[in-house]
């Protein structure tokens, strides 16, 4: 009796530390994932000098040069918010389109859907590749050239057919008999997306939402094409040219990088767990 | 499933098109458009203004001996060949998370995969490119410390490569030619990919514990309980991952602009098609040849595409 008890109990113990080498291995993996993050924060607060004496391990609190956060948010900031401004209108964008028209799909077979479908699919065989020359034509002769409202179309144009796919098999998946009732009791097309689609879609459209974000956010090939006046920059095309530079204070650099991540930090920070689950659950279902 | 409709009931929900039309237009305009504008403009000699001049196939015929062009997908090859190598330590990490008994450790580690995420894409080239410097990057400074400079100099001379790592000189990673495909391999190292760690572990939760006692009883180790039951699981997962990456690398050119800039970087060894594009079009303003090159490039990846889904479709 008492010597299986310790047996069980060295077993436990046993498989305790049989996990040590895997929190090694896994902590080992990790801590030089995040590298690039603590090189960043810890230069971000030193002069050349110290930079130059000792880049690896962050410098005393009493030397942290704060000053280059105000040299960095005075370059920076305002890229930051037409950077903002972009991503934010062009994934709101794309996601009303994209329930708006995952809705049409999902809701009746209506005459010609069956035809646009295959259609819409096409475009995301299609590598986009090759779209970036004819692309600047097209916002040139849009007059859209040197102007945000060209990057807000093409980023809410460039997660569209995909964030339509995923939603249009979402709503097919919501009962039929919740439309049919909400039409009994006189719902239109529009108030059906807005009481029954959007809330029983939430997470899905949470994480669209993400990664249309993200995808605009971290684009600057068209940003550079497209904008030509440094109070228009995004981040992207602003930190080419701030990399550029030929002398470099790298502190100031670093805390430039550090605010340029900030709005994704702080949504990384309130939706983690959406993020998490949404990337999760969009793997196991596919 | 969506309700088939009958005539009438579609005439009275007309208006059930007009949901339709804001996304049909954006699409026509930004992505059908382009596509048929690329096809048109690749039988014009253009300069991206208003003039054009119908030149029929030369641009293709022009393509087809660009040497530059044809030889930037060997740099491809080498890529995806070294994505496949990349992907292992993904897998490797969702393994370790999937194996470890307490579910609280399981939930801090996933948290941990997906924190490097905070840092844009773009920073973290950055920050690479920082990495890389001669003078003051961590990856020099590291090699110096940990002595392994030492070890690719001894390298260098039993090989003669002629001088790429000699002692007391730093190695110039983005400047020296030889070594730029190297440093296209090893940016982002560990190359811990948080989609692809989650998409694993989604697929590793997926295998019941009796399988589990049942490899237990038939005594295997650690690598046959990996070889026979965690990988044949995760097999679909790692195909899509591989997949996605090939098409991401046969199409990128973000990676090598930043760090090598529109030429490519020193030699051009850095060139890929995408980047020969963009520097054709927009350095050398000859946008109907891009167009051809865009066209070509466009014709491979659709081939791999469709030749991927068919296979796919045969193994379901």
């Amino acid at each position: 009796m008492n010597a299986t008890a310790s047996s069980k109990a060295s077993v436990a113990a046993s498989r305790r530390r049989s996990d040590l080498p895997k929190h090694f291995v896994l902590i080992l993996l990790l801590g030089i994932s995040l590298l690039p993050f603590y090189m960043m924060m810890q230069i971000s607060l030193k002069d050349n000098q110290a930079f130059f004496a000792n880049n690896w391990l962050p410098g005393l609190p009493e030397t942290w040069q704060w000053q280059n956060y105000l040299y960095a948010i005075r370059l920076i900031l305002p890229y930051v918010v037409n950077s903002v401004v972009v991503s934010v209108t062009a994934t709101a964008g794309c996601l009303a389109t994209a329930i708006l028209g995952a809705y049409f799909f999902a809701r009746y077979k209506m005459p010609f859907s069956s035809l646009l479908w295959p259609a819409f699919l096409l475009l995301m065989l299609m590598p986009s590749v090759a779209n970036i020359v004819p692309l600047f034509s097209i916002v040139k002769s849009l007059n859209l050239l040197n102007s945000l409202w060209a990057l807000i179309l093409l980023g809410a144009a460039g997660g569209l057919v995909f964030s339509i796919y995923v939603l249009r098999n979402f709503i097919e998946e919501i009962p039929q008999d919740i439309f049919e009732a909400a039409e009994i009791d006189g719902a239109s097309h529009f108030r059906q997306i807005i009481n029954v689609v959007i809330p029983m879609s939430g997470s899905i459209i949470g994480t669209l939402a993400i990664l249309t974000f993200l995808n605009t956010w971290n684009d600057f090939l068209m940003p550079l094409i497209v904008l030509r006046d440094s109070e228009i920059f995004t981040i992207g095309v602003g930190l080419i040219y701030l990399n550029g530079e030929y002398v470099k204070e790298w502190g100031q650099i670093m805390a430039a990088f550090f605010v340029a991540s900030l709005p994704l930090i702080i949504i990384f920070l309130f939706m983690m767990k959406l993020f998490i689950r949404g990337l999760s659950a969009g793997a196991v279902k596919g | 499933m969506s309700n088939s409709i009958s005539k009438r009931k579609a005439l009275h929900e007309w208006k059930l098109y007009l949901f339709i039309v804001p996304a049909l237009l954006l699409l026509l305009t930004f992505s059908y458009l382009p596509a048929i504008s690329a096809i048109y403009h690749s039988f014009f000699r253009w300069t991206g203004g208003d003039s054009k001049e119908f030149i029929g196939l030369k641009n293709f015929q022009a393509a087809l001996s660009d040497s530059i062009f044809w030889d930037s997908f060997i740099l491809i090859a080498i890529l995806v060949a070294s994505n496949v190598v990349k992907l292992v330590p993904s897998i490797v990490m969702a393994v370790l998370i999937h194996r470890l008994k307490s579910d609280r450790w399981q939930y801090w580690y996933r948290v941990g995969v997906v924190l490097p995420m905070i840092v844009p894409g773009l920073v973290t080239l950055f920050i690479w490119k920082f990495f890389f410097d001669p003078t003051h990057g961590a990856l020099n400074q590291f090699l110096d410390i940990s002595g392994l400079k030492t070890l690719l100099v001894h390298f260098d001379q039993a090989l003669h490569l002629g001088g790429i790592f000699s002692e007391g000189v730093p190695i110039s990673w983005l400047g020296e030619p030889a070594l730029i495909i190297p440093s296209l391999i090893i940016w982002g190292f560990p190359w811990i990919g948080a989609v692809g760690v989650l998409i694993y572990l989604a697929g590793l939760q997926s295998i019941g514990a009796e399988i589990y006692e049942a490899a237990e009883l038939d005594g295997a180790n650690s690598w046959q309980r990996f070889r026979f039951v965690e990988f044949p699981l995760i097999m679909t997962q790692v195909r899509l991952s591989l997949v996605m990456l090939i098409i991401a690398t046969l199409q990128g050119y973000g990676l090598q602009f930043l760090l090598l800039g529109p030429d490519g970087g020193p030699g051009g060894r850095g060139m890929v098609p995408g980047l020969w594009m963009f520097n054709r079009a927009f350095l050398a303003g000859e946008f109907g040849y891009a167009c051809a090159l865009g066209i070509f490039l466009f014709a491979f990846i659709l081939g791999l595409t469709v030749l991927n889904n068919r296979y796919v479709r045969v193994e379901k």
